[in-house]
């Protein structure tokens, strides 16, 4: 056991290493320089532009060679000081990703798991009879095949427009200040709604789909063969195929995630909703190095954490691998 | 265990339903319709900071100069006058003296008396930190000393920029010096300033990520001379996006919205929303759009190929089709329209230009340029190939257009212009450091004087970064020297700023180093569902300015918030 | 003796193919698609950019898909747009395949530490969320094409192609045929490409088509967000176009509606295909 997570985590630590600093890299390859960017308006005198381009430049330190501004970064890093966003000047990046983070996590999380959850039921359920699959199934692939923002404009323009359910812009209304009411409560939950049922679909409709191809050819196999010669009903038969088609549904899902994450980033910008995706196209229109920095890295942190709890899950689930393990 | 387990359950819900109930019972956190104003359109990132002198911040909380801190006077744009706002008067004693006199009982909002006091310590900030952006004053001012409570001197040397003077009337901030005295020169120039503490109409209440939140100041010194607010609260909200703001016009969410919105026109035909003017353009006019040209690469350091440029252009394409008349196009001299009074039409008319393809051609062909290798487009006299690019940023969406039109309208004159659309932070680096073949840029406001323009058009001394204006690197000593002129003319000599104006414009026509296109529009949009009085062309005595963008408050756009009545 | 039982299997595969009626339906939606692309502006003849018609109509006998908030044709935009679509998925996709084909050989043919490195690579790969790092490249660059949008979507779509690929190439490794080969001294690489490819050759095709629909969805979504193409047409562009104008809230669906719907049918199509595919090469699947 140990020496499995070992290795998983070996592999992580890497990713998020090479990761961070391909992330790092990037932006100083960026044409255009940030602080520049930002004097541009200040529409002041050459002279006192001189003045505090050098202040700025010294004060977001990127005064220093690179290598040493790696370093910095690093060294920072570990002290939890992401730096001082550029776009939003002078707001430090921390303060600016915590006010994102939670919508993210609020979309997010539900939509996946329960994308995963009702995707794979049904698709398990549609695996039964034929005809059922033959209707169901062309849903399930038209659903997955959708891109996430075209889904996203139909609903908002379905149902927030011609329909005016929904509201299709903000996280809550803009006659109100966040507080502890039904009001406040059902309202939040209003300007979620849309966002989350297109990320759902979508997820819903691949999910659906996978499930359905692995419990079909788990009930090809010789074990279904053979309960099934031994008079076992089909309903046994069915829940020992879904339980190996379960499994490669959970790694499935931890390939998915960078695919989530890009579907949440356009759904968020269709519809204004203050996560960190939005935040990360702002701050790379806008060539805010720290800020960019940031939100990649709270995504890199979370598709990790995200890999590593279902490496977990999966062995939980699945005895031979922990079996196998006990015998090392 | 099981029924256990269900009366916990049933216990847990009890407790949140009446956690909730008593969460509904809290009010005040729900805003009156009747009481609120929303406006929209001035703020383009999350609110980041209330410090009144970063202007440059594109997030900046808009409205922090306006709503909490207030200027000496403010300009009337469209009656070309200055309202006492702060001071009560303001007089040129000498030459090169002048003095202001504050009102009587002007407070801050935490209580404390504002005085002459906190006039001279913001004004002396500029003498101390060159960062502050009204720094450049000091060059020719040599102090500024109070009298008592009321009474400020400035004192300046032997040729004051009376141009440049009179424009910082109504663009300084004044700053409590109690407050301010102890921050420090990091905090001064770019603290966040959290919690403002100004004089004026309205108080911070709060602001997340889409909005700030204004609550009225019940102890306003102005309440007694410009009225009280008729709001309690003002939401300024940001939207992401033109076209969401547009949703939100359209369902009458919004009162006043600056954005620029797509279809506006027909919005306004139907009457879902109302505009300053009844007809096209719909709106004022707010700054000029001008083509810069980068006149250090061939062949845009040749006037003539410029002045063809300008006759190949189509102008009203880009006014009816890319804005869909919802601006106008520009005079050749670039001075808007409530300026126009220093727009020498001897000169327009003898060296101006329209829209004239044959003429560009004919241009061109007197000149050298012809086409030798028959692909539709000419080369250089001596022989080079000419295929240039005009610029915008990605994203912004009527300039997109307009740039289609500027390449279409080229090309069909037989100049091979390819529109091209970076990504803003490279654009916005190639704009200042002459990494572009021609782009656009607006940054010539409303402002009281023409000097404001030319300053811009023709900044100078030439330099490798152009930071703030004469992208395209003109040089012409004859220019600068006319425009630092222009700087130095008292504000009262009318015939001595038109003289030196017409020197300018006839220079800037035969040479055209830029080409003034077209006029952007003060957009501005309102609902009368919920408030009226807003300021149109006809029912308007004295005229207003409908925006809250940055740097419009000064120019009246308070004065138009404060004027709103509640629809019946 | 190989060779006849190749022709026979072909043979066998041909015959299905011909019967299966996902493997039909999907070639013929994605064949219309493709053949809009090319001779559609034969029937328009308009310039997609060009101010044509009146602004904001609605679609009719002359404007088959209405105009655009600036009056320009949307049907025309339209099968540009495909155009672009269908060539970002072909190189973006092949690229794909073709990267993660020659990973997975490699790795599963050579084994040992070759292997050992070439997983690490691929799991990291496999876990960085490529779209964030995509968008910020994107963003890099000045001036974008079709073809770098597609080399940035292949060099980072490989990943599972490449794990599909090892894993067969290492059940097949093992089979007499290779040994046979093996004997007779022929190179490595020869091995693999004359011996072991063609026995992929269904993965390789259904992994290629899956390639072909993720890159056109990827591709898509870069459109959207302004960071595709900074000349051109495409889909997604369009959808982006229309959000930013106020499409939604002036009711011109005609506007957004085609381009999602387009790469909604073709991606779903080639799915539908991948689905038919599996069922003529693997007799287990086959429903008859």
């Amino acid at each position: 056991m140990r020496r499995y997570f070992g290795r998983k985590l070996l592999i992580y630590f890497i990713t998020f290493f090479l990761a961070v600093t391909i992330d790092w890299l990037i932006p100083r390859f960026m044409p255009g320089n940030p602080v520049q960017n930002m004097l541009a308006r200040a529409a002041v005198r050459p002279e006192a532009a001189e003045v505090m381009y050098s202040y700025y430049t010294r004060a977001f330190g990127l005064d220093v060679p690179i290598w040493q501004q790696y370093l910095n970064f690093w060294n920072a890093l570990f002290h939890g000081d992401l730096g001082t966003s550029v776009y939003l000047f002078p707001q430090p990046v921390a303060k600016v990703l915590r006010e994102s983070i939670p919508y993210d996590i609020f979309l997010l999380l539900p939509a996946i798991l329960l994308s995963w959850w009702a995707g794979n039921k049904f698709g398990a359920f549609a695996a039964r009879t034929k005809r059922l699959d033959n209707t169901l199934l062309p849903i399930g692939y038209i659903l997955t095949a959708t891109p996430y923002m075209w889904l996203g404009i139909l609903l908002a323009w379905a149902f927030g427009i011609v329909l005016d359910i929904f509201p299709i812009a903000g996280a809550y209304s803009f006659s109100m200040e966040p507080h502890w009411s039904w009001l406040f409560i059902g309202d939040v939950l209003k300007h979620w709604f849309l966002p989350f049922a297109s990320l759902f679909l979508v997820g819903f409709g691949g999910w659906a789909i996978g499930m359905r191809n692995m419990i079909i050819y788990e009930l090809e196999a010789d074990y279904s063969h053979y309960l099934e010669a031994l008079g076992a009903p089909r309903r046994l038969v069915r829940k020992y195929a879904f339980r190996n088609a379960i499994l490669p549904q959970i790694t499935g899902l931890a390939l998915q995630l960078g695919v989530i994450v890009a579907g949440a980033l356009v759904t968020e910008v269709v519809f204004s909703y203050p996560g960190i995706g939005y935040l990360l196209l702002a701050a790379i229109q806008n060539q805010d190095y720290f800020l960019i920095q940031g939100c990649f890295l709270f995504i890199i942190t979370g598709v990790l954490l995200a890999n590593f709890l279902i490496d977990i899950a999966y062995v939980i689930v699945d005895p031979r691998v922990r079996r196998g393990m006990v015998g090392e | 265990m099981w029924s256990r387990g269900r009366s916990i359950i049933t216990m847990l819900v009890l407790v949140l339903l009446s956690v909730g109930l008593l969460g509904a019972l809290a009010f005040g956190q729900v805003y009156d319709r009747d009481e609120t104003l929303y406006v929209s359109g001035a703020a383009w990132g999350p609110p980041n900071d209330w410090n009144p002198f970063i202007t440059w911040s594109k997030a900046n909380t808009t409205g922090t100069l306006g709503y909490v801190y207030e200027t000496l006077f403010m300009y009337d744009p469209l009656n070309d006058a200055f309202i006492p706002f702060l001071a009560e008067k303001g007089e040129w004693i000498t030459d090169t003296s002048y003095e202001i006199t504050l009102r009587k009982g002007l407070t801050w909002t935490d209580g404390t008396p504002l005085t002459a006091e906190d006039v001279a310590f913001t004004m002396n900030l500029g003498n101390q930190y060159e960062a502050l952006w009204f720094a450049p004053m000091w060059d020719y001012v040599t102090s500024v000393i109070s009298f008592g409570d009321r009474i400020v001197r400035f004192d300046f040397t032997d040729d004051p920029l009376y141009q440049e003077f009179d424009n910082n009337l109504y663009n300084i901030p004044i700053v409590p010096k109690h407050i301010w005295e102890s921050k420090s020169e990091e905090d001064i120039t770019g603290g966040a300033n959290e919690n403002p503490v100004g004089s004026g109409a309205f108080l911070y209440e709060t602001h997340s990520s889409d909005r700030n939140v204004w609550i009225r100041n019940d102890s306003w010194w102005g309440n007694d001379i410009f009225g009280a607010p008729p709001m309690k609260r003002i939401v300024d909200v940001r939207f992401s996006s033109n076209s969401v703001a547009l949703g939100s016009v359209i369902k009458g969410d919004v009162d006043l919205s600056n954005n620029f919105l797509p279809g506006i026109a027909t919005l306004a035909e139907k009457g879902y929303v109302t505009t300053y003017f009844d007809g096209a353009p719909y709106m004022l006019a707010a700054n000029t759009a001008v083509l810069f040209l980068n006149t250090t690469k061939k062949p845009m350091d040749d006037a003539a190929f410029r002045r063809a440029l300008a006759y190949a252009i189509n102008v009203d394409d880009i006014v009816s089709v890319a804005y869909a008349n919802l601006v106008a196009a520009a005079s050749p001299t670039g001075l808007l329209p409530q300026l126009s009074k220093y727009d020498d039409q001897a000169v327009i008319d003898e060296s101006g230009w329209t829209y004239d393809p044959a003429m560009a051609a004919q241009i061109l062909a007197d000149n050298g340029y012809v086409d030798l290798d028959g692909d539709g487009y000419v080369e250089a006299p001596d022989g080079s190939t000419i295929a240039l690019e005009v610029t915008c940023p990605l994203g912004w969406t009527d300039w997109m257009e307009s740039i289609a039109v500027i390449s279409d309208s080229a090309k069909a004159a037989g100049i091979n212009i390819e529109d091209v659309t970076p990504d803003y932070g490279s654009w916005n680096t190639a704009l200042t450091t002459l990494g572009f073949d021609m782009t656009l840029n607006n940054w010539a406001n409303l402002s009281n004087t023409p000097w404001t323009l030319y300053n811009l058009l023709f900044r100078h001394p030439i330099q490798d970064i152009m930071g703030s204006g004469n992208f395209g690197a003109y040089d012409n000593q004859e220019l600068f020297d006319l425009v630092d002129a222009l700087a130095a003319v008292p504000t009262t000599d009318l015939a001595g700023m038109q003289a030196v104006c017409s020197q300018i414009q006839t220079i800037m026509l035969t040479e055209v180093p830029m080409i003034p296109l077209w006029y952007n529009g003060l957009w501005a949009q309102y609902s009368e569902a919920v408030w009226t009085n807003w300021p149109t062309e006809a029912s308007n005595d004295p005229a207003r300015l409908p925006s809250t963008w940055h740097g419009y408050w000064q120019l009246g756009g308070l004065l138009t918030l404060l004027e709103l009545e509640l629809a019946e | 003796m190989a060779e006849a039982t190749k022709r026979k299997k072909k043979n066998e595969f041909v015959y299905f193919a011909l019967r299966n009626n996902k493997l039909k339906i999907g070639v013929a939606v994605v064949a219309f698609f493709l053949l809009v692309a090319i001779f559609g502006t034969l029937l328009t003849e308009n310039d997609p950019r060009e101010y044509i018609g009146p602004m904001s109509a609605r679609p009719s006998g002359e404007y088959w898909f209405g105009t655009t908030f600036f009056g320009q044709d949307v049907f025309s935009q339209f099968v540009v747009g495909l155009r672009a679509t269908f060539l970002v998925g072909a190189v973006g996709g092949g690229l794909a395949t073709f990267i993660g084909m020659l990973v997975g050989f490699v790795a599963g043919y050579r084994g040992g530490a070759i292997d050992e490195s070439l997983n690490v690579l691929t799991n990291i790969i496999l876990v960085i969320p490529t779209f964030a790092i995509l968008i910020i490249v994107a963003a890099y660059l000045k001036v974008r094409g079709v073809m770098t949008e597609s080399l940035f979507i292949g060099l980072t779509a490989w990943p599972w192609t490449a794990r599909a690929i090892r894993a067969q190439t290492l059940s097949l490794r093992s089979r007499e045929f290779v040994d046979l080969a093996r004997m007779t001294a022929m190179r490595p690489m020869r091995i693999i490409f004359t011996e072991i490819a063609p026995n992929m050759m269904s993965y390789l095709v259904m992994a290629f088509i899956l390639q072909f629909g993720g890159a056109i969805l990827i591709a898509a979504t870069l459109d959207f967000i302004g960071l595709g193409p900074t000349t051109g047409m495409s889909l997604g562009l369009m959808m982006q176009n229309a959000v930013n104008w106020g499409a939604l809230q002036l009711g011109l669906w005609w506007w957004f509606i085609p381009p999602g719907a387009a790469i909604a049918a073709i991606v779903g199509a080639l799915y539908i295909m991948n689905v038919g595919l599996d069922e003529v090469f693997n007799p287990k699947l086959r429903e008859t």
